[in-house]
């Protein structure tokens, strides 16, 4: 009961604190909304459209003009350049212009008809790699086309035609199954990943710099009375209103990105509410960890800035941990949001079994465990209440 | 400005570089930023992404045709490099619960009748279900399968010719040969394609995290908060940002010549460019970087505040460079905001120099923004220092 109520009066204290700088406002509120202002705005049309790339036609006859018409027909793919010199199409790739170049060689009607086997080539920069990607598709598509028209046209001549010409076009299709993603959308895998990184970076960013401002100021003795002398009591009312803060932000996140934009979930909402949840509460105790170890505020700042910016990589969620260094693999297990991400492949986009997902639940758990390891220290640090620049 | 202002003048910028020479080489947080963070960060950074592309995913297959043919087009599938088959399975039921525990990311399934499809000139079909949690293993498998397909279905053309000599079989099988170059980045790898642009944010968010810390630390230590000391050598706004200028761009000439030389060579990286050109290109940037960071200093009003202040900003100027996003799909009044930030162009004109092999006229647009913005921000630094000297000498 005594407990109960110094834990409000902590609690209260905590919000008057969090309320009476700006510092905490453009860290809870303004940052948090304009990332997700930011990226919500950034990729709401899923996927680009209408690259620009240049056609290089050496052959100006109908059937090149014809093969540029339809490459600008497709949805990713816009010509904007048009011209019979291929070094002229290079430069305009070099300064960023163009994504690909799509080359019609010289006589590319009169050897098609006499069946020289002329070379249709395309280039794409791939320094930018989802535009070139997605330019190379359209173009290789378009070059296949190009194959199956004049193919056709012979087969037809040749009195073959019917309902069997497309096998003898192709005579094998792979059909496609993206699963639960079928619109290959990278707004859907990115939006997922980026809101929660950045809730999990705030989060551990206030929770470190909150303890060490109370060292700081000289309050950690007042503090640590109002706790009753016991850490962990003066730790929870610390803790427990920004927890509160955090989790409605990520939780907002959620039902927007579920509710509003109808991103996946196939999962229901509680597995992706029980994973915000413990993600925030993972940040909380790997930053206490942290502010636990570190003397100085601003290592332990430090080591949650590298944490918080290496997740966005290390996750794994535009390039498969899989495909990493061995050592990158082992250390990917070190940060929380590399399970909030299996997690939110199994859950969300997956929708399988909450059981499947055991391990990166229970990691997350052991991240919130992690500050009962140094809260002997830090409770020694409080009392010493001595602030080292 | 007489000869003995002047005088003054440079001997004020000396004394101010040398207090600050004291300051920055004294402060362990100010030489993290400066030094270690830009020495070790494109590294560890660079070695998550080394091995550069997805090769090997682990699938399994369900073959329900076992003849021939559809063991050909698996043992295909499985040469290339982008697949490794781990398990085959009976049905798709078996096949799932192995993609549910993550030991394959995806699933190829050859149905019954794909020979006898084949054989009869009907067209065949084989379905692949991936798992989308990332998309690069999605790319890897689809690209194999489809290149395995196209293959297998040009030599089945070709033994259904049997009449035609093998000229005319070529050409009937493809009329058109298709070449396909990628050009600057050709095995599409991932550190090649991201790094330029962490290189160039590093070397800005490392300048605005230092300079934010010693603008903190000073505030912390003086009675008044204020960002100079009381002393008549901190007079002239333009010499307290001469002579911190003169210290800062000496070390991130270092800095810069291991961020942008070095490190790309330590990982292969893509270096076209000539060396000279891209210094001349990189110095309005690192001048630009230097007084954005002098001017943001000032929003950091105590030493542990820059990492909440600027962290977090790393990843949305990388997606506005149009890196990670291409500009093409970034609304116009993004585009306009990245305008502001030094690091838009100095990756927009870095990637192109040194991976494209443009000249210095070619991002001309971009080489003038960097110089207009470092006007921009000296002028603004300037501005903000004269009414910082006003505040502390009323």
């Amino acid at each position: 009961m005594e407990n109960l109520r110094s834990l409000w009066i902590l609690m209260k204290r905590e919000f008057r604190r969090l309320a009476s700088r700006w510092l905490y406002w453009f860290i809870m509120l303004l940052a948090p909304a304009f990332c997700f202002f930011f990226f919500a705005d950034l990729l709401k049309q899923g996927l680009p459209t209408n690259l620009p790339v240049a056609v290089v036609d050496e052959d100006h006859t109908a059937m090149s003009r014809q093969l540029a018409r339809s490459l600008d027909a497709f949805a990713q793919t816009q010509v904007v350049m048009k011209t019979a010199d291929f070094s002229e199409a290079r430069r305009a790739m070099q300064r960023g212009e163009v994504y690909g170049i799509f080359h019609i060689p010289e006589d590319f009607r009169c050897e098609v008809s006499t069946g020289k086997e002329p070379i249709i080539s395309f280039y794409t920069n791939d320094t930018y790699i989802l535009p070139g990607s997605l330019v190379y598709k359209d173009m290789r598509l378009q070059s296949a086309l190009a194959n199956g028209a004049v193919q056709q046209t012979l087969l037809l001549a040749k009195g073959e035609g019917g309902p069997l010409i497309q096998a003898k076009l192709m005579p094998i299709t792979v059909d496609t199954n993206p699963l639960n993603n079928p619109w290959l959308s990278y707004a859907v895998y990115l939006a997922n990943i980026l809101l929660p990184a950045f809730v999990f970076m705030f989060a551990m960013f206030t929770a470190t710099y909150s303890i060490g401002e109370e060292i700081k100021e000289g309050t950690s003795g007042e503090w640590l009375r109002a706790g009753r002398g016991s850490i962990v009591l003066s730790l929870l009312g610390k803790l427990l209103p920004q927890t509160s803060i955090f989790l409605l932000i990520g939780l907002l996140y959620l039902s927007v990105l579920y509710g509003y934009l109808h991103f996946p979930l196939n999962s229901g909402f509680f597995p992706m509410f029980l994973a915000m949840l413990l993600l925030v509460l993972a940040a909380q105790g790997f930053a206490v960890f942290v502010t636990g170890i570190a003397r100085q505020n601003r290592i332990a700042l430090s080591f949650c800035g590298l944490w918080g910016v290496l997740s966005f990589s290390i996750c794994g969620f535009t390039y498969p941990v899989r495909s990493m260094p061995e050592l990158i693999q082992i250390a990917s297990n070190l940060f929380p949001m590399r399970h909030y991400f299996l997690l939110y492949v199994d859950q969300a986009l997956n929708g399988i079994g909450m059981i499947y997902s055991w391990q990166p639940y229970i990691a997350l758990f052991l991240f919130t465990l992690l500050p009962l390891l140094t809260l002997p220290k830090l409770k020694l640090d409080l009392l010493e209440q001595r602030y080292l620049p | 400005m007489n000869e003995n202002d002047m005088k003054r003048s440079i001997y004020d910028i000396f004394y101010i570089f040398r207090r600050e020479f004291y300051t920055v080489f004294r402060d362990h947080a100010v030489l993290t930023f400066f030094i270690v963070l830009t020495l070790v960060y494109p590294l560890v950074y660079t070695y998550i992404y080394s091995n550069e592309v997805v090769r090997e995913v682990p699938v399994a297959v369900i073959d329900q045709a076992q003849s021939s043919l559809s063991r050909e087009f698996l043992r295909n599938w499985d040469a290339s490099a982008n697949v490794n088959i781990v398990a085959y399975c009976t049905d798709l039921e078996e096949a799932r619960e192995l993609m549910y525990q993550k030991k394959i990311y995806g699933i190829l399934e050859i149905p019954a009748d794909f020979s006898k499809a084949v054989y009869r000139g009907e067209q065949a079909h084989v379905a692949l279900f991936c798992d989308m949690g990332a998309l690069l293993n999605y790319k890897a498998l689809l690209q194999a399968a489809s290149d395995v397909a196209i293959a297998m279905g040009k030599q089945i053309q070709v033994e259904g010719l049997t009449y035609a000599s093998s000229a005319h079989q070529q050409s009937t099988v493809s009329p058109v040969k298709i070449g396909e170059v990628k050009m600057f980045n050709p095995q599409s790898g991932f550190a090649s394609f991201i790094i330029p642009a962490v290189l160039v944010l590093v070397i800005q968010q490392s300048l605005l995290l230092g300079v934010g810390t010693i603008a903190g630390t000073s505030r912390d230590r003086s009675r008044r908060k204020s960002m100079i000391p009381l002393n008549r050598h901190y007079r002239k706004a333009w010499c307290i940002v001469a002579g911190k200028t003169c210290l800062y761009m000496p070390v991130y000439f270092l800095m810069a010549f291991w961020v942008f030389f070095i490190v790309p060579r330590i990982f292969s990286l893509t270096q076209i460019a000539p060396k000279g050109e891209l210094m001349i290109f990189l110095f309005p940037f690192l001048l630009a970087c230097v007084f954005l960071a002098i001017a943001a200093s000032f929003l950091s009003k105590e030493r542990e505040q820059p990492f909440l202040l600027f962290v977090f900003t790393s990843v949305p100027l990388m997606f506005i460079s149009g890196i990670s996003w291409p500009k093409e799909g970034i609304p116009d009044y993004w585009l306009a905001i990245a305008k502001i930030f030094p690091s838009s162009h100095g990756i927009d004109g870095f990637v192109k120099i040194n991976n494209l092999g443009a000249t210095l006229g070619d991002v001309r647009q971009e080489y003038l923004w960097l110089w207009f913005l470092a006007v921009i921000y000296f002028v603004l630094a300037c501005f903000l220092f004269r009414r910082e000297i006003r505040r502390v000498t009323k």
